[in-house]
């Protein structure tokens, strides 16, 4: 389906794949990936979105993937590529024999700062944007900064510079920072996005990983409003 | 309506004729309050307070006379035009008045009566009645269940406040009536004056973003205070703000910051967006300063109408004791604000006049024998200084000090400088000197944390005008 399609499609939450379809439409960079069915596609995949990887077990059956054995990290060769689709699998199996298992999807794997975007509804004054710096971040600290959308490029700088972590953006301790003006693009486009499509009621892009000029959206999820009335 | 919203608040805030709807004989009652301000001014014993010119007309079916006015029994046997009508009946008979206001012509109500959504359903019903027929009629209303409404340059007091505060540039709007009489209280106390003062009560009808949009051409007005509990269209305040900010500063107190904000979401966002976060976003992206004491509110409006936006960041303190001119520098830096370093040349100035154990660096500790003469010196240097963008003068008492001499040369060594200055005569509450300060538009603050506060609330004020000069926001 098409990014209009999904928006279109009404109630309900979107996949992290649908959802990465949307933000792609925005104009929003996300981590390439790709599924394999065989050690020579994951090889073969992996070569095309550059190295390293992270590959990931796809089966209805199986929600913990990391406890399954069915998470590798750090591939860097076309050669790993291959042998880690064969054990994955192999793992997979033991875990969990009656799970079907889909394939292996090989996804390009995104290093730098974490960071969070969101947008969320507010009573008073509809539709907010929020930035953050991820992990504990935002989880202990709660610090992020908001704006009510649509917002304007100083609007989305000011978001950046607002919050307390703001170091980490700029690059600490040999670390090389993030480009305010890449993530300020992605806000921009977060912004738009929502204020064409204010059926979106809740958005996340979480993790959102910088890294100099690169600013990636690596997981994401949509939730849309109900059918009218509802919420 | 026929004429424009802004001629329709006019009738608030310049009535030539008022009806008071419920007017008293009986000393104590609100309608009796209310005559009493309308004459007087103040139903305090009061030297020099001076009442409404216009025409006042009370009105209640079971008097003939109040306070040497004629009284009629409905606002359509009052012979003139009236503009304006103060209404003090009981909720239920609301309805009736507004109807015959609409006979008689008249489009503004102040309704000062409680009993209205603030009470529960029926009294919510009410409420409706009343605006359906304000608004067939076109009537705008202030309130109801409100204190009402005081303009001091027409010696207007459509309150039952017993006081009047002192004319002033500040234009203040508050949610609560009860914090609009602390208030005029505390404003003796700190010598702040009031253009308007407006308790809007259940906000039924005219709002924030009407009385924002209405004080930003207001003659009157230099700075717009507003204390607000909650908002009901959160983007119609964004868009009248956006308006006001560019014509006068716009402080803001919001209340109810605590509350547990973890609504029924799922994303993190959601969790994470109290509405207080959102009030708080809103409130940046049009220019508004939030603060969040009485105290910094009225600090914050008195610096923004008498004194000039910081054209930067960069404040000089003038002390003559260290540590308050440290305390004042902590809360500059905890605010974002900088010391302004001081060039060579000026450095080497002030030596040629201070004593060999001044500070030699910002904060200016000029000695606690500080004479008025050394105060006036030490500014008109700083004043003069291209690095300086904002001074705060702080004055603690010594065994030398004269805080009259003192206030005196502060301000003529300011006179005509485009530059914020702030003041704190720390420990010399009541002096004269205080006043003085603050009558010559010097807001003195009596703490260095507060007059380092103010000076901050005038650095954000100059920062939001460059942008909005600068196109940078839309």
């Amino acid at each position: 389906m098409s990014a209009e399609a999904l928006l279109k499609k009404g109630k309900g939450v979107l996949t992290v794949e649908e959802s990465k379809a949307v933000l792609r439409a925005a104009g929003i960079r996300t981590n390439r990936s790709g599924m394999a069915g065989n050690p020579e596609e994951a090889a073969r995949l992996a070569e095309e979105m550059g190295f390293p990887v992270v590959m990931k077990i796809v089966s209805p059956q199986i929600v913990h993937k990391t406890e399954a054995g069915g998470v590798e990290t750090g591939i860097n060769t076309a050669e790993d590529a291959a042998r880690a689709f064969t054990s994955i699998v192999k793992r997979a199996e033991a875990y969990s024999p009656e799970a079907e298992i889909k394939g292996v999807l090989v996804e390009e794997m995104a290093g730098g700062v974490e960071m969070i975007v969101g947008a969320a509804r507010d009573p008073t004054f509809g539709h907010l944007i929020m930035f953050g710096l991820g992990g504990i971040f935002v989880e202990v600290f709660r610090d992020v900064s908001f704006r009510v959308i649509p917002i304007g490029e100083r609007d989305a700088l000011d978001m950046i510079d607002e919050i307390r972590g703001r170091a980490v953006i700029d690059g600490v301790r040999g670390q090389r920072g993030v480009s305010r003006e890449g993530i300020a693009e992605v806000l921009l486009a977060v912004s738009g996005l929502v204020e064409r499509n204010p059926q979106i009621r809740e958005l996340d892009i979480n993790p959102l990983m910088g890294d100099g000029d690169s600013v990636v959206a690596v997981d994401a999820r949509i939730v849309l409003e109900g059918v009218k009335g509802d919420g | 309506m026929a004429q424009g919203m802004e001629a329709g608040l006019d009738r608030f805030f310049k009535p030539r004729s008022i009806a008071v709807i419920g007017a008293s004989r009986e000393a104590g009652k609100v309608g009796n309050a209310v005559c009493e301000n309308l004459l007087r001014g103040t139903t305090k014993e009061i030297l020099h307070a001076r009442g409404f010119g216009g025409a006042i007309y009370p009105v209640n079916p079971r008097a003939d006379e109040i306070m040497g006015l004629k009284c009629y029994s409905s606002i359509k046997d009052v012979p003139g035009e009236v503009d304006l009508a103060v209404v003090v009946v009981p909720a239920r008979f609301v309805p009736t008045i507004m109807e015959e206001m609409g006979e008689k012509g008249t489009r503004a109500a102040v309704i000062i009566s409680a009993g209205f959504s603030e009470s529960g359903e029926e009294g919510a019903r009410l409420e409706r009645e009343v605006l359906r027929i304000a608004s067939k009629q076109g009537i705008r209303i202030i309130g109801p269940n409100c204190l009402g409404v005081i303009r001091t340059h027409n010696h207007l007091n459509a309150s039952f406040a017993d006081m009047m505060p002192e004319p002033g540039p500040i234009s203040f709007v508050s949610q609560s009536g009860a914090l609009c009489t602390a208030v005029i209280q505390y404003s003796f106390e700190e010598s702040i004056g009031f253009s308007n003062f407006v308790s809007i009560g259940n906000k039924a009808d005219v709002d924030d973003a009407d009385l924002l949009e209405y004080f930003a051409s207001d003659e009157e007005t230099q700075a717009i205070a507003l204390y607000i509990e909650s908002l009901k269209d959160g983007r119609r305040f964004m868009e009248a703000a956006k308006k006001t900010v560019p014509e006068k500063p716009v402080v803001i107190l919001k209340s109810g910051r605590t509350e547990a904000g973890a609504r029924a979401t799922s994303s993190h966002t959601g969790s994470l967006s109290g509405s207080d976060a959102a009030y708080e976003a809103a409130f940046r992206q049009t220019g508004a300063l939030r603060v969040y004491t009485i105290m910094e509110l009225f600090d914050a409006a008195k610096a923004l109408a008498y004194q000039p936006p910081a054209k930067g960041d960069r404040i000089a303190v003038v002390t003559n004791a260290g540590g308050p001119g440290v305390m004042a520098a902590d809360q500059l830096y905890t605010r974002g604000l900088r010391l302004a370093e001081l060039p060579k040349d000026v450095v080497k100035e002030l030596d040629s006049f201070l004593p060999p154990a001044w500070s030699r660096s910002n904060p200016v500790d000029i000695l606690g024998d500080a004479t008025p003469e050394r105060y006036g010196e030490t500014l008109r240097v700083l004043s003069g200084c291209e690095e300086v963008d904002g001074i705060v003068v702080i004055l603690t008492p010594q065994v030398m000090t004269r805080p009259m001499e003192t206030a005196r040369i502060v301000v003529e060594s300011v006179r005509g400088v485009r530059k914020p200055v702030t003041a704190a005569w720390v420990g010399l509450s009541g002096r004269p000197s205080e006043d003085y300060l603050d009558s010559e538009g010097i807001p003195e603050l009596t703490f260095p944390e507060r007059a380092a506060d103010a000076m901050a609330a005038l650095v954000h004020r100059g920062r939001v005008l460059r942008r909005i000069q600068g196109g940078e926001w839309s």
